[in-house]
């Protein structure tokens, strides 16, 4: 591709438009998610939390083992991202993602007991002072995440502290592993559960959701919105980690109407101890233009990420997941 | 012809042009089903609201709270007309700054 198609963004159609293929009846997938969303969910709310890391460490090989050929596949989107990386140091990072997302999927699991939030260990949150400062002017604050494991626990930790976070998640992830029983059943389960684990949430598919995230700004409070995944039915597309990547266009629309600080946060560890991160608020190019606007911000905002992933790679969940 | 809906005040004609502006929509004032139209684009994108919200808040020079951000005011023309004129009569009388 020439280079100056890379540089310049396009604005695509929303996925969701797109037909979506035959699934078959059930995948290993979903047995995975079965169990895990039935007998262990309903074990591990009576047993203790040392509970979680034995069962971690004992499932990882297995684990390992299953997500061999998306591991495999992650090793090829590291490289494409980091070529001078070698192909062991690639693979090393593949097989902590894999770990990371194992442990993440099980924190959400102690989020769930009803004293979930106590059993959070954070080892400390830095630059609170630009948290600080981000709010003072009254117009709320975006928070600029990527996919990092901690973050789930990170926010329900923050809300703990005073500081709740409304979350910005897609109702309908794409799951290309996942069959019929995961579409129609457990994915929703799954969702559901997550929403009991952090209730302040919103759904890009519903109606009201941009109503609620500028209610939520313009009382000056915090919003958290992903900025690596495609929460939304409008995209971005724009070169980033090597590859032509889809930002949701919702996230621009919002900063550039509310006014409010855009503020990058970087969440790292598991339950048993994690660190927030907050580093100082971008400075936002106004522009009346929506795609001037997204053209000023676009390189600032995805400038953080690829640094806050260039920093911490195994800790970013989505390499095996692209 | 256009034919004007007489059972509108000003402010109402002046939220639906703002509304049929901001989302660019291909249709004349007069044919606008507000109500219907609204509830049409929060189903499909959700940020067309926040884009109409925004531009209403700028004709008018108001800010709407926090609170009212709902779909069920926003979309009531009625209301939303009656709590702008409220607002802007506000503005108004205060004395300036």
């Amino acid at each position: 591709m020439p280079e100056s198609d890379l540089s310049s963004p396009s604005r695509t159609e929303p996925e969701a438009a797109r037909r979506a293929p035959a699934l078959p009846l059930c995948t290993v997938n979903d047995l995975f998610w079965l169990l895990y969303l039935y007998p262990l969910r309903m074990l591990f709310a009576v047993l203790p939390r040392a509970c979680f890391e034995w069962l971690g460490k004992f499932a990882e090989p297995f684990v390992q083992w299953h997500e061999r050929r998306r591991r495999e596949r992650g090793i090829g989107t590291i490289l494409t991202a980091y070529p001078a990386m070698t192909r062991n140091q690639a693979a090393q990072i593949a097989r902590e993602c894999v770990t990371n997302n194992m442990f993440h999927v099980l924190d959400d699991l102690l989020l769930l007991q009803p004293p979930g939030g106590k059993m959070l260990h954070c080892t400390s949150i830095q630059g609170g002072e630009h948290l600080e400062r981000a709010v003072s002017d009254g117009k709320g604050a975006i928070l600029l995440t990527a996919h990092f494991c901690a973050n789930r626990i990170a926010l329900r930790h923050l809300a703990a502290r005073g500081y709740p976070v409304l979350c910005v998640h897609n109702r309908r992830p794409s799951n290309r592993a996942q069959g019929e029983l995961g579409r129609r059943i457990l994915q929703p389960r799954h969702i559901e559960l997550q929403r009991r684990a952090n209730p302040d949430v919103v759904y890009v598919q519903d109606a009201e959701c941009s109503l609620k995230i500028l209610q939520r700004l313009r009382s000056g409070g915090l919003v958290n919105i992903q900025f690596d995944g495609v929460p939304g039915f409008r995209t971005i597309e724009w070169p980033f980690l090597g590859r032509q990547w889809r930002f949701p266009a919702g996230f621009f629309d919002i900063a550039r109407l509310s006014g409010a600080a855009v503020l990058p946060v970087l969440c790292l560890g598991r339950s048993t101890g994690f660190r927030i991160i907050f580093s100082p608020r971008l400075e936002v190019l106004q522009s009346p233009s929506p795609d001037e606007f997204v053209d000023r911000n676009m390189p600032a905002f995805t400038q953080v990420l690829s640094q806050q992933i260039a920093d911490h790679p195994g800790e970013w969940r989505l390499w095996t997941h692209l | 012809m256009e034919i004007v809906d007489t059972s509108l005040t000003d402010t109402a004609r002046r939220i639906r042009r703002v509304f049929v502006e901001s989302l660019g929509l291909n249709l004349s004032e007069a044919d606008l089903d507000y109500e219907r139209k609204l509830d049409e684009y929060a189903g499909l994108d959700s940020l067309a609201i926040l884009e109409f919200i925004t531009a209403l808040e700028k004709e008018f020079g108001i800010t709407i709270e926090p609170e009212l951000l709902r779909l069920d005011f926003v979309s009531d023309l009625q209301e939303l007309a009656a709590y702008v004129e409220l607002r802007t009569a506000d503005l108004s009388s205060s004395p300036p700054q």
